[in-house]
């Protein structure tokens, strides 16, 4: 029984592939978008200008503290209100990278802060602008500093992107929902599909272990 | 080349610099000694920018520091900062840390800034540690890396903040060494000491400040064999007697 249900799902495979790959491709658009718009949250947070860091600050909280299946629904359903009408996957990737770049904004922020006051007094002592204080001396030091944490965030970014399923994309889980529906044995198919994920994560568990390993180590 | 007029500075309500008056001719090296909480570090931190001020005017280089923000960077250019805590960059080796700024800052190529700081490193002594990092050198070491960092922009002033006072006792003489060379050179320089034996030697005047305001300027031999304020021969008094 067990096993003619495991051949059946296994049947399914070029609709699992299909989930994998919606669900690959979009955690990589958002994860790229979200660093990239993660980083300058977190200069700007850190930054002098002091409204500004707290207006973004607000808005950071916000999308920190409401589920993510809210904030996908009001891009999804109410930004079209407004007469921006987005497809599925465009409403995933500008959903997710939101929420990527408020999680990686406070980490980059945090990492930024870890650095001591010293180093950028160092650098702003031979005349380097703002710029080139984040560029060759800050974020340097930062990065290293905050790596561990920025891959687990993108770890929780892949298992999180699970939820786009809701407003009909077809990813990972929605092809569970779509093959559990032609055989019927929910363990077979969702420990497959818990599978699947693992295998997308695991290298970067992995690799997190691994530096955080080395951060303990004395060298910077 | 340095002149501070009625310069005044508060921590919120603590008056950290009150009306100092003093002039830094060029080629001059002035020592500022006094006891911790003095206002000697926030003086010369003032000088670069690093700190505000917030009444008077202080000129460097023709620069009215604090008042022409977009002249700052040009004046740090020419003005060298060693700080007590060496401060380098940990992940930048020795060579890089002192070629980063001229390559950034200067505009030079990389293989004329390595060149500079290939000389300035055997200068201070540590031709053979050019690949290492920050954390691979002694104190002693690193602070000389720092001070071949500030000279690699070949600055026109060199400002030292307690340069000696993070390191072991015996690694002084090293930082000290290179500070009395860079001084018979012509150098003007700004250093705030507790090294007295060093201030006599190197200085060609001695600035003695308390609670924010300098109490006496005068030569080493005559602040040293006698000085004119009662604050100054009490700190003597602690400094020396050992």
């Amino acid at each position: 029984m067990l096993l003619t249900h495991l051949e059946r799902v296994l049947n399914y495979w070029p609709m699992l592939l299909r989930g994998v790959g919606t669900t690959v491709g979009i955690s990589l658009a958002s994860l790229l978008i979200g660093v990239a718009l993660g980083f300058a949250f977190g200069i700007i947070r850190t930054g002098s200008n002091r409204w500004l860091s707290r207006a973004l600050g607000l808005y950071i909280d916000i999308f920190r503290g409401t589920p993510f299946l809210v904030q996908l629904f009001m891009v999804f359903f109410i930004l079209p209100s407004f007469g921006l009408e987005l497809s599925a996957f465009t409403a995933g990737v500008v959903a997710m990278s939101n929420m990527a770049a408020c999680f990686i904004g406070e980490i980059v922020a945090s990492g930024i802060r870890a650095v001591p006051a010293g180093q950028t007094e160092a650098a702003m002592a031979t005349g380097m602008s703002r710029a080139q204080q984040l560029r060759l001396v800050i974020l340097p030091q930062a990065v290293r500093i905050v790596t561990p944490a920025l891959v687990g965030q993108f770890v929780l970014l892949i298992k999180d992107s699970s939820v786009v399923s809701a407003i009909g994309l077809f990813d990972l889980t929605r092809s569970g929902w779509i093959i559990v529906q032609n055989v019927p044995n929910g363990l077979i198919v969702f420990g497959l599909v818990g599978l699947c994920y693992l295998v997308i994560c695991y290298p970067l568990i992995f690799s997190a272990r691994r530096m955080e390993r080395r951060a303990q180590a004395p060298v910077l | 080349m340095i002149e501070f007029s009625g310069v005044n500075k508060w921590f919120g309500a603590l008056h950290v610099l009150c009306d100092i008056d003093l002039a830094v001719t060029r080629g001059e090296v002035v020592v500022v000694c006094g006891p911790s909480g003095s206002g000697k570090s926030t003086l010369i931190r003032c000088v670069n920018g690093l700190e505000p001020y917030q009444k008077g005017r202080l000129m460097v280089d023709g620069i009215h520091v604090g008042q022409e923000p977009r002249r700052m960077r040009e004046l740090r250019m020419e003005v060298g900062f060693v700080f007590q805590s060496f401060n380098l960059y940990p992940h930048k080796t020795a060579l890089e840390n002192v070629t980063l700024a001229p390559i950034h800052v200067r505009g030079m190529s990389r293989v004329a800034a390595a060149e500079r700081g290939r000389a300035l490193l055997e200068r201070v002594g540590l031709g053979d540690r050019m690949g290492s990092y920050p954390h691979q050198l002694s104190g002693g070491q690193q602070q000389r890396v720092a001070i071949a960092r500030a000279l690699c922009m070949q600055p026109k002033v060199m400002l030292f903040d307690e340069p000696t006072s993070a390191l072991d006792p015996e690694m002084v003489k090293e930082v000290l060494d290179v500070i009395i060379s860079l001084a018979g050179e012509g150098m003007t320089m700004m250093v705030v000491t507790h090294e007295m034996g060093f201030a006599r030697s190197v200085a060609d005047r001695v600035v003695f400040m308390d609670q924010g305001s300098i109490i006496e300027t005068a030569t080493p031999e005559s602040f040293f064999t006698n000085p004119q304020s009662e604050r100054g021969r009490d700190f003597l008094g602690k400094v020396l007697q050992h």
